[in-house]
């Protein structure tokens, strides 16, 4: 099994920001991908979605494959509605200012260092 | 005249249905107002007008030179007139020069907003060339919208299963899927999932049913002129069915293929058009069809049996 990551590290390696702060506090996968159908396809549980879209269907894709966390990068505006679906459905969602791939590199020395 | 979209007052646009504001929106003033009406020349005397309105069954008369709107009379005009002993003359100094009008291509909406604004209920209608084309009154706007709203809500509840009948140890939900509504796309999904929870299925079968049911349920918002998705759950299977009124699929073997999408820029940008969606709805099902006929609509089943069997993913 794949070590658990804690959200708050999380926010911490990104520099994000905790929009709505949900049940759970940890992940143990990162997703990533512009595409919902790409997400729509994995297996893994307990997963954080990264990705740089910010519409409500990114939180309709998490929720879809029980996703405990969001984060979106990139800086984008996020529509209140976004926090609000993510709220309801209480997923974590964190936004950051850099781009995705950037934003990889920083989340994959947590997900990988012992 | 401004041809801006006024609201009907700020406070109740925002509560008023979406369907009834489309409908205002969309109609026009043509399509409400009555035409062929009876006119008159400013040259006539009240007393002809009189007659005009008598024998008609009409409260106001428009007065016309050369196509043109020049003048109103009204009832309280000829009365005036009996009143005052001017009956027998001209209408031309006497009638209401100063007319509101309407444009015969506004919206319905403009109209509704002006009824609101002045004490009239009546206005004479023009076209973009300035001639007198009809006369919009309260009841026609009135019986309009009726009409509309009747014609949109046949065609809604024709949308809607007949044998919706369940049998025992059977739950079937069903929710409309309107075009391109990204708001409400994935809440038919999001019910299904709380349904399955509820009933305390597994994890794994809930997640392939909203997998199978979020692409399904996307795939009708974006690709059809809309639809409806329905979930029926048995004792053993949960079947989902989406159903749209078109414009169906030319080749089906081809939509099977994983990466073919038909899908355009705009709909690649929200992030779906990958191709995928067909392909992953079939993989998480044990039961897989789509049906579709061009210009009628497109069906597709998915079954999801709730013992976890090794087929489908
Ligand atoms: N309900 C539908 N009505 C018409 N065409 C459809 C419908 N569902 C799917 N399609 C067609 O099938 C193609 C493949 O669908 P899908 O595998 O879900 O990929 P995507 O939605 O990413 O394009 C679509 O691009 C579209 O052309
Ligand atoms: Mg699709």
């Amino acid at each position: 099994m794949r070590k658990k990551v804690l959200l708050k590290d999380i926010v911490k390696a990104v520099n994000g920001k905790v929009l709505h702060q949900g049940d759970c506090d940890y992940v143990r996968w990162v997703v990533s991908s512009g595409l919902m159908s790409d997400v729509l396809t994995t297996v893994e549980e307990e997963i954080l979605l990264l990705s740089s879209l910010t519409t409500t269907q990114v939180v309709r894709t998490a929720d879809m494959v029980g996703a405990h966390a969001i984060l979106l990068a990139c800086g984008k505006p996020i529509s209140p509605d976004t926090v609000a679906l993510a709220a309801d459905l209480d997923i974590t969602i964190i936004s950051c200012e850099m781009p995705v791939f950037e934003t990889g590199h920083y989340l994959s020395s947590l997900f990988f260092e012992e | 005249m401004p041809h801006r979209f006024p609201l009907l007052s700020e406070e109740s646009s925002d509560k008023t249905p979406s369907l009834t504001m489309e409908i205002i929106f969309r109609l026009k003033v043509k399509d409400a107002m009555m035409t062929n009406l009876r006119t008159a020349n400013k040259k006539d005397t009240f007393r002809v007008i009189q007659k005009v309105m008598r024998n008609n069954d009409i409260s106001g008369v428009p007065i016309l030179e050369d196509n043109r709107l020049v003048g109103m009379v009204s009832v309280s005009d000829i009365i005036n007139a009996l009143d005052r002993g001017y009956v027998e003359e001209s209408v031309e100094p006497y009638m209401t020069k100063q007319l509101i009008v309407l444009e015969d291509d506004m919206p319905l909406s403009f109209a509704v907003s002006y009824y609101n604004k002045y004490p009239y209920r009546r206005f004479p209608v023009i076209n973009k060339n300035k001639e007198f084309v009809g006369v919009l009154t309260t009841k026609d706007v009135l019986s309009t919208i009726l009409n509309e709203m009747n014609n949109e809500i046949t065609l809604l509840e024709s949308q809607i299963f007949h044998d919706k009948v369940e049998l025992p140890n059977q739950i079937i939900k069903e929710y409309i899927i309107k075009q391109f509504d990204f708001e409400n796309a994935g809440h038919a999904s999001f019910r299904l999932k709380k349904l399955l929870k509820e009933k305390e299925v597994s994890r794994k079968i809930i997640r392939r049913a909203s997998v199978a049911a979020y692409e399904m349920e996307i795939n009708v918002a974006i690709h059809s002129n809309g639809g409806k998705i329905s979930f029926i759950l048995e004792e053993n299977s949960i079947t989902i069915i989406t159903k749209d009124t078109g414009p169906g699929i030319k080749d089906v073997a081809q939509v099977i293929e994983e990466g073919y999408s038909t899908a355009n820029d705009w709909i690649r940008s929200l992030g779906f058009g990958a191709g995928m969606g067909i392909p992953n709805t079939k993989r998480v099902s044990d039961e897989f069809k789509i049906e579709s006929e061009m210009g009628k609509g497109t069906t597709v089943k998915s079954v999801i049996f709730l013992e976890d069997t090794d087929e489908g993913e």
